[in-house]
């Protein structure tokens, strides 16, 4: 199995990049790529508009100049599908999911490798052994480093402190807590959604992930699709029983947009959704001071969180990577990632996540600490496995989702769910 | 000048002519040409997960016929064109009347009515998530004031299809009204003078004369409708993606999840092509009834 627990250690080849990086530190210049152009295909989310508020600062330090070309995220991957099929060198730099698409990317040719210049063209400030090792880790495939990362996110438990509180119930802390805390609610409160997670097909990975690895399950043993083991189905059975029995009506169509609006219009009390999340959650601050955050509880095997990262890739098409390069180790540079952490984006730098002066900001208000105990949680005991670890991942989602919406929609049992995914996934796993 | 001067001038100016505008007709066959043979040929390709090319013969082609997501993806394509051509043609109809026959502020009444044609579909689509969101829409609320039980709508699997005729009708149902208004407004007066003095009612005009004069116009906003409704995409991509489970995956999302989610171009581009013989069969059969109904 390549399920990439992020608390597994990368110490050696990290150590190597930092040692070497510190002896060519002195002979660096943000200066020698003046003049250039650098293209940027980015996904329009909160991290690349955090990112991109201090475009000028690059160009103004580089001489360069950063061309943007941003799309919302499946758009952009279909941009970057067509240009990289192509063999073009329209895009210099990328943004990435690693967990998502990096087996298929990787084995595609798309990336660059990034191994080498991480190594020798660093400037004395970049620290690239500062950088999460787990999400570096998260980036590496057949050995080559494919990009940096970003931010570190993952989905979070929030739930309403001031419902729990009138209905007499504590903050769950296991998944069965979760499934007594929903059954109160519905019977103390019928005006709220007790429970809301993700229910659109393409998008249900991402937090039943989770769930599979609290309870001890895995995507496959012994080289074969496993939902239909008993951990597997516990898993499938819990997951779309919460959503049945105590989601919204409509919930085979939420994602991130439909369960932020709700749980921050104060219609449901538990929400299993990003953490990257919180701001759109908190504005209008109807949901600031009433407001829990935990990983998501407690299953068999514990708190197995999904974590996660954007990455900056270099396009293995790019003319001049170097120039592209400059471009990606500003971006994820400790000043940069900084000031994004002040706009709310989860720093993938444990020297970010302690500085003062973010500190300070996550101390201003009792739910961004939560926030931020829940993410140390999240860089310690994550896996970044959302869906199958085999290249045809986005596929894989695919499967798992069905089976998910046919148990919400009561369109078959456990038993013929699990049977028919592992069936469609032992397919795509025969290809990989 | 003699004749065969002039025929020389003549020529000369044609080949003159056809040498300026040759650059234009290239450039613009080319354009249409160029994706056309080159998605012929992808249909012959294979790719793998990672992207890697070959030669497929027409495995592609082949593959279709087993594949139950392709007949599921046919069968959801024909039943939203069928369900949403039905609603067009009939409120589209309806509304022509309407117009043709509103005596107050015409022109107010007219851009009222045809505002939602103009609206992008990806906008619509949108604004109608919201409406018809079971938990926060306006549609439940609605219904429930009513004393009448709310709905899934889009989540719906049974629902979904007939919800997204329904949006797609609210906003293209203007448009065949434009087209059968324009149609309206040709007909001879003549032949409703007649009626009149024969004493027809109107119920009887409508039928025996507005109708039958009205076909060919209301075949040429079926053929209009029916190259879109085929291709139908935007609307479903934004509300459903196709779901819940794979109750409103048409043949176009299923081809553009096949292709850019799954890397697949080969099939993909098979999908489409299969797609694109089905739509040209459709507006060939409506341009036969256009020829049998034209007066």
């Amino acid at each position: 199995m390549k399920a990439r627990m992020l608390a597994t250690h990368v110490a050696l080849p990290v150590l190597a990049i930092a040692v070497s990086a510190q002896a060519q530190a002195a002979d660096f210049d943000w200066m020698k790529f003046k003049g250039k152009t650098v293209t940027f295909l980015a996904n329009n989310n909160p991290v690349s508009q955090a990112l991109l508020t201090y475009k000028a600062d690059f160009e103004k330090l580089t001489g360069m100049t950063l061309k943007v070309d941003g799309y919302q995220e499946q758009q952009m991957r279909q941009r970057l599908v067509t240009v990289m099929n192509a063999n073009s060198d329209e895009v210099d730099v990328f943004m990435t999911l690693p967990s998502r698409e990096g087996e298929q990317f990787s084995a595609a040719g798309w990336y660059g490798d990034l191994t080498a210049m991480a190594k020798n063209d660093v400037a004395k400030d970049y620290d690239p052994a500062g950088l999460s090792q787990a999400l570096l880790k998260a980036a590496t495939f057949s050995g080559k480093l494919t990009s940096m990362p970003m931010n570190l996110e993952g989905p979070i438990f929030y739930y309403r402190t001031d419902i729990f509180r009138k209905c007499g119930i504590e903050a769950p802390k296991t998944i069965k807590d979760v499934e007594a805390a929903a059954e109160k609610i519905k019977a103390c409160d019928s005006t709220v959604t007790p429970f809301v997670s993700r229910g659109l097909k393409p998008a249900i990975a991402y937090t039943f992930s989770n769930m599979l690895h609290n309870v001890g399950g895995s995507y496959i043993a012994g080289g074969k699709s496993n939902l239909c083991s008993a951990k597997g189905k516990e898993a499938l059975d819990t997951y779309s029983r919460l959503l049945r029995d105590f989601g919204p009506p409509g919930v085979v169509n939420y994602s991130f947009q439909q369960i932020s609006a709700l749980y921050r219009s104060g219609r449901a009390a538990m929400a299993f959704e990003s953490s990257n999340e919180l701001r759109t959650v908190m504005e209008g601050g109807a949901r600031l001071k009433d407001t829990g955050l935990l990983p998501f509880p407690a299953g068999d095997a514990g708190q197995v969180p999904t974590t996660i990262g954007w990455g900056m890739a270099v396009s293995s098409h790019s003319k001049q990577p170097d120039a592209a390069w400059y471009f990606v180790q500003w971006a994820t540079s400790p000043e940069v990632q900084k000031k994004m952490a002040l706009q709310g984006i989860a720093p993938p730098r444990p020297s970010v996540a302690n500085d003062p002066e973010y500190r300070k900001w996550i101390d201003e208000e009792p739910v961004r600490k939560e926030w931020q105990a829940a993410l140390d949680v999240f860089a310690t005991k994550g896996s970044s496995e959302v869906g199958y670890p085999i290249v045809a991942n986005p596929q894989s989602r695919e499967f798992i989702g069905q089976a998910v919406q046919d148990l919400i929609l009561k369109q078959k049992t456990v038993d013929q769910a699990c049977a028919d995914a592992d069936k469609a996934l032992d397919a795509l796993i025969a290809l990989n | 000048m003699s004749d065969a001067a002039a025929t020389l001038t003549q020529d000369r100016q044609k080949l003159e002519m056809a040498a300026l505008s040759a650059p234009a007709v290239i450039f613009t066959v080319a354009m249409i040409a160029f994706p056309v043979v080159y998605t012929i040929w992808l249909g012959f390709q294979t790719f793998s997960s990672t992207g890697k090319q070959s030669f497929a013969g027409l495995a592609n082609y082949a593959k279709l016929i087993s594949d139950y997501e392709f007949w599921n993806g046919l069968w959801i394509t024909i039943a939203l064109f069928v369900l949403s051509l039905a609603l067009q043609l009939v409120f589209g109809v309806w509304l022509a009347l309407v117009l043709f026959h509103a005596k107050r502020l015409p022109g107010i009444v007219r851009s009222l009515f045809i505002s939602p044609f103009m609206m992008p579909p990806v906008v619509a689509g949108m604004m109608w998530l919201v409406i018809l969101d079971p938990s926060l829409g306006a549609a439940n609320y609605i219904l429930q004031s009513f004393g009448l039980p709310p709905s899934d709508w889009l989540a719906s699997p049974t629902w979904v299809i007939p919800t997204v005729a329904l949006i797609d009708s609210w906003q293209w149902t203007p448009y065949v009204a434009l087209i059968v208004l324009g149609g309206l407004q040709s007909l001879p007066p003549s032949v409703y003078e007649a009626a009149q003095i024969d004493g027809a009612s109107p119920f009887k005009t409508f039928q025996r004369i507005t109708l039958p004069l009205l076909l060919p116009t209301i075949v040429t906003a079926a053929i209009l409708r029916s190259v879109d409704l085929l291709r139908f995409f935007d609307i479903i991509y934004i509300t459903t993606q196709g779901g819940p489970g794979n109750a409103s995956n048409t043949l176009n999302i299923y081809g553009f999840r096949v292709g850019f989610e799954f890397f697949n171009i080969g099939y993909a581009s098979a999908l489409m092509l299969t797609l694109t013989a089905i739509v040209f069969g459709a507006v060939l059969a409506f341009n036969r009834l256009r020829g049998a109904v034209a007066w």
